[in-house]
């Protein structure tokens, strides 16, 4: 039940996010070593900037997760990972941008993980208990 | 509470039917796999209450000759809300701290093959059932074919052995998730080409562009005709200052792949900063006139050697 509540959540989140469009700036760059392998430029600008909105830091501070820690995991995804989650970001209904950093944060988080096959659940752990 | 776990485990037993894998390596184990090993050279951490994947991170870590404490791993994979560690992260974590992490193909006989070469496996098993989970990490150092049984490190216990087959049971209910961490340079025993390009440019982007080369150079000898590979060698060679090796990297990679834009932007790129600004010019009009998904940047890099060059 709590697992159905959980998911039904989830998906209210993904139905009510927005797309933020965020332009990149222009200039001389290498192009990355995942992306050059990729038919299109990956996402990662767009992602990078929208974990630097403040709200969303500090919905991830409320997940006990502090700005560099998070900042630094999302940097340590792959290419791959990063344009699957941007991909999803992108497919999603535009809409205002009253939307609070709660839900754009906790559709990223489980995103990245449930995008990755890892688990369909939320794959996280919780050992035995003694 | 031990005949409630063991209750449970004859319960899983009897509801998920014969560990397969199990029982097929036992009768025809490969010749090249041997029947007994044992890493007892691996570090021991005993986990904190939930703190599991910080704990088996560590010994995987401190094996792969990253000095590092369960404690300090615990900001980095422990979310503290959810109680426990994502996969994700374990994986992350162990490149940011310099040592190359990679999944294992999901089967019994490769998690063997891995700990036969030396290199323990941290595993995701879920002890409960599917609809109960218990999630727990734990670092797989040994095994017993003769006596059918598999060594852990696991929880509090240095040296946890299980029946083969019953780890199997927790384990196919991961998706036979399990993990290595190496040192830069060394490839997994059963490593594939795809997921071993991908775990080399995640390595890349979260970990030290000087033992991300050091990487590439080793998985370029195992796969000598892999586009990112090159091209990753060479983005690592020039974020160290060494352009010259870079140039020379992607300059193999536009002849392997002469319609690769990356590769001649990036090359038009390292020309310049060696001061080549002829070459740099027309490498940089081939990748304008390329283009594709990627005109816009090979058009900046084109203008921006022109700018230095008048």
């Amino acid at each position: 039940m709590k697992r159905f509540l959980k998911s039904s959540f989830i998906m209210f989140l993904i139905s009510a996010l927005t797309c933020i469009g965020l332009t990149q700036s222009a200039q001389a760059v290498m192009i990355g070593t995942g992306e050059a392998g990729a038919t299109a430029p990956s996402g990662r600008a767009h992602i990078s900037a929208l974990l630097e909105r403040p709200d969303v830091q500090a919905q991830l501070e409320n997940l006990g997760i502090s700005k560099t820690d998070a900042q630094a995991r999302v940097a340590a995804l792959s290419d791959a990972e990063v344009a699957a989650v941007d991909n999803k970001i992108g497919s999603l209904p535009a809409g205002g941008d009253g939307i609070i950093g709660a839900l754009v944060l906790i559709f990223v988080i489980l995103l990245i993980t449930d995008i990755l096959g890892f688990t369909k659940v939320f794959p996280f752990t919780h050992p035995i208990q003694r | 509470m031990i005949w409630l776990k063991s209750g449970v485990l004859t319960l899983l037993i009897l509801l998920s039917g014969c560990a397969t894998q199990t029982s097929a390596l036992l009768h025809e184990a490969p010749d090249t796999l041997p029947r007994r090993v044992e890493l007892s050279g691996v570090p021991f951490f005993p986990q904190e209450r939930y703190q599991c994947g910080p704990a088996t991170l560590a010994m995987a870590l401190q094996n792969s000759g990253v000095a590092i404490e369960p404690n300090a791993l615990v900001e980095e994979v422990y979310v503290p809300k959810l109680e426990g560690s994502l996969q994700v992260e374990m994986l992350a974590a162990g490149r940011r701290n310099g040592a190359f992490t990679i999944t294992i193909p999901t089967n019994l006989e490769s998690l063997l093959t891995e700990v036969a070469s030396g290199n323990p496996v941290v595993v995701l098993q879920n002890l409960g059932l599917s609809w109960i989970p218990r999630w727990h990490y734990a670092l797989v150092v040994g095994y017993d074919l003769d006596q059918s049984e598999i060594i852990l490190r696991s929880g509090t216990t240095l040296r946890l052995v299980m029946s083969l087959s019953t780890f199997e049971h927790t384990w196919e209910r991961s998706g036979y998730w399990g993990m290595v961490a190496l040192p830069p340079g060394q490839l997994p025993k059963t490593a594939q080409e795809a997921p071993s390009v991908a775990a080399l440019i995640a390595f890349e982007n979260g970990g030290s562009a000087k033992l991300a080369r050091i990487a590439y150079r080793a998985a370029l000898q195992r796969w000598p005709d892999n586009l990112q590979l090159m091209i990753g060698s060479g983005n690592t060679a020039a974020a160290e200052g060494d352009y010259l090796a870079a140039a020379n990297a992607f300059q193999r990679a536009t002849k392997h792949y002469p319609e690769n834009v990356p590769a001649y932007n990036n090359l038009a790129m390292m020309l310049g900063k060696l001061g080549r600004y002829g070459e740099a010019r027309i490498v940089a009009e081939k990748a304008v006139a390329l283009g594709g998904p990627w005109h816009d940047a090979a058009m900046e890099t084109l203008r921006s050697i022109e700018a230095v060059q008048h």
